[in-house]
């Protein structure tokens, strides 16, 4: 990937292009649009994806990350625009002529029919013969670590072994793309994170192209290869998560993704300053009204020899996580949000007086 | 203290209530199968002495088993053209938004609101003006129409809890619309139809208002012709075919309830 800076924007575009060079084409999606009356739920989608990848619609709910997802399966027709799948258009197809394979929130398991038929259930509607259907089975059932209870029935299954099923029984079509619904929404946190990291062992092993949607950014940002963040039912940004972590676009995307501290302000002649009175070197960054985007990381308590310019703040919140402790400063009427670890005993209270500085490297800004 | 002793004497009331509902429900059909092995000639409770002479008396008499068979085979027809329309019917009340939606859904269930003289009146004049009167057709007419509102309301029940990600899922594994019906979706409502079948046959086999007005030719259901014959007599021969008619809806009961105990649909 392209990792010359620039806007986030244009690297975002760099980045989409320098994909599109190195590798085929699995979905594209053009200037996809469902609309409800008046309402558009997804509009001016236009997104391409590559075998291979692991591609993230990110952003809350009712942002149409579902509908975009439900559209390339085919269960909802779009209003307007086009889907393409392997290079075939697939617009107008129902869901079962297309090649997608998809795990729904709840799973969706058949109840009425064993592990092995659940599994086996698709290569059936493909026409594929006993034995070697039932080959492929086992070998989706060894996939996912789940041979010893392919006798079972679903609600016989905890939460993650059927979320294991299904992903076997998507599989096993060995379909063009793997369209994943929230998959982890369903599952009490200890038990997603370690999820996560077997379905991101899974993917790479079956190397198949994958389209997930959360509204999760750590799901987001540890899984995806590129995360497309939507709101409104539209493209916010388009990045690989470093892109869209380091460089936002957008306030939304700043203020989605992660966490920052904002400040309101203008630039001029390279240095920044906030509404309330305090500056902050911008250098290249053009004249005129922005907001400046700070990421918890790039601010730390001031220290012995100087980054560059101190601020002395008073702390609001002292927040204790173990690893770090998460504090609210504020400057002057300016807030800032810092992480930092401090060894036992030292740690700021609520009221304390603390210097703070700031990495140079780290400040970004964004449209006002 | 106090508080446990409320909950004590709640619960215990709660127990008597219970047991006296259902005492006061089976009472009747009880009374009714002891009286039945009555000695004796005249039908009361308790009976004197124990014989099968009228279940003997009730399985040679004509009347009663060429009733009974009118029932039988009335009951199961209009139970699965009932299923053949409410089916449907159901499915498209569920799926789909059209005009009159809930005027269909009203008319549906109509029948079990309008008192079943007036349907019966109204149903033997239609009937006449056919030229269907007198006919098989025309009481067969009438058990579907009755039948029809239990079958698309136990339906309609069943699909609202029928789960349609589970349809996506098979459409999204390639299988056709008719695969995902035949495979999924038919196989997960079965109870409800067969809950759904069970009603109509009961409330078929049991029906006698509009039997006594749509009767043809002589040959009238069972409870028509239990009803004229406790016109003119009153012997235990009544209690033995009702016994026989209780053995008989509970067995279908038993044996749909054992083949579609499939505890595995959630």
């Amino acid at each position: 990937m392209n990792k010359t800076p620039g806007t986030p924007a244009a690297q975002s575009l760099q980045s989409a292009q320098a994909g599109a060079d190195s590798a085929e084409i699995v979905v594209f999606l053009a200037d996809l649009r469902k609309s409800y009356g008046n309402f558009d739920a997804v509009k001016d989608f236009t997104l391409n994806i590559h075998k291979g990848e692991l591609v993230c619609l990110l952003g809350p709910s009712g942002c149409g990350k579902t509908t975009t997802l439900r559209m390339i399966a085919g269960f909802i027709e779009p209003t307007s625009g086009r889907i393409e799948i392997s290079g075939q258009d697939v617009s107008l197809l129902p869901p079962y002529k297309r090649d997608t394979g998809m795990v729904f929130q709840s799973y969706a398991l058949f109840p009425h029919m064993s592990v092995e038929a659940n599994v086996a259930f698709g290569l059936e509607n493909l026409g594929i013969a006993p034995d070697k259907r039932k080959n492929r089975v086992l070998e989706m059932l060894q996939l996912v670590e789940l041979e010893h209870l392919a006798g079972r029935y679903p609600k016989e299954l905890s939460g993650g072994q059927q979320q294991r099923v299904a992903l076997a029984r998507a599989l096993a079509l060995h379909p063009a793309v793997l369209l994943l619904d929230e998959p982890f929404s369903n599952l009490d946190a200890q038990l997603r994170i370690r999820l996560r990291e077997e379905l991101r062992k899974l993917i790479g092993r079956v190397n198949i192209t994958t389209i997930f949607v959360t509204h999760d950014q750590e799901e987001a940002l540890m899984l995806s290869d590129r995360i497309v963040v939507m709101r409104n039912g539209g493209i916010e940004q388009i990045g690989t998560p470093e892109d869209i972590y380091e460089n936002p676009g957008t306030r939304f995307v700043a203020e989605f993704i992660g966490n920052c501290s904002l400040l309101q302000g203008m630039v001029k002649d390279g240095v920044f300053t906030s509404e309330t009175g305090l500056s902050i070197p911008a250098p290249g960054r053009k004249d005129g009204n922005c907001l400046l985007v700070l990421r918890p990381e790039y601010i730390r308590p001031a220290s012995g020899k100087a980054l560059g310019q101190r601020y002395a703040g008073l702390v609001e919140s002292s927040d204790y996580y173990g690893s770090l402790t998460r504090i609210m400063l504020s400057v002057g009427r300016d807030s800032f949000l810092l992480e930092a670890h401090f060894p036992p005993g030292t740690r700021p209270r609520k009221g304390d007086r603390l210097e703070l500085e700031i990495d140079p490297h780290g400040v970004r800004f964004v449209e006002a | 203290m106090q508080a446990g002793a409320r909950d004590k004497a709640m619960a215990v009331t709660g127990l008597i209530l219970r047991a006296s509902v259902y005492i006061t429900l089976a009472l009747p059909a009880v009374i009714v199968v002891i009286s039945s092995f009555t000695a004796g000639e005249s039908l009361r409770f308790p009976p004197e002495g124990f014989s099968l002479k009228w279940y003997k008396a009730a399985v040679n008499s004509e009347p009663f088993m060429t009733s009974l068979w009118v029932s039988v085979r009335l009951a199961c027809i209009s139970t699965v053209l009932s299923l053949l329309i409410g089916l449907p019917a159901a499915f498209a009340l569920d799926r789909y938004a059209f005009r009159g939606k809930e005027l269909f859904r009203t008319l549906a269930l109509s029948p079990l609101v309008v008192p079943m003289v007036v349907l019966g009146l109204g149903l033997l004049q239609f009937m006449a003006w056919l030229g269907w009167n007198q006919t098989f057709w025309s009481l067969l007419t009438g058990h579907v129409l009755i039948t029809l509102p239990y079958v698309v309301r136990t339906l309609t029940a069943g699909f609202f809890m029928f789960d349609k990600r589970l349809e996506q899922a098979a459409m999204n594994l390639r299988a056709t619309p008719w695969t995902v019906l035949r495979r999924i979706t038919l196989p997960l409502l079965a109870p409800s139809v067969i809950s759904a079948g069970v009603f109509a046959f009961v409330a078929s086999f049991g029906n006698i208002t509009i039997s006594v007005f749509l009767g043809f030719g002589g040959e009238t259901t069972l409870p028509v012709q239990i009803f004229t014959y406790v016109e003119h007599s009153y012997d235990p021969i009544l209690a033995a075919v009702s016994t026989l008619v209780i053995v008989v809806t509970l067995t279908v009961i038993a044996i749909v309830e054992k083949f579609s105990g499939m505890d595995n649909i959630v």
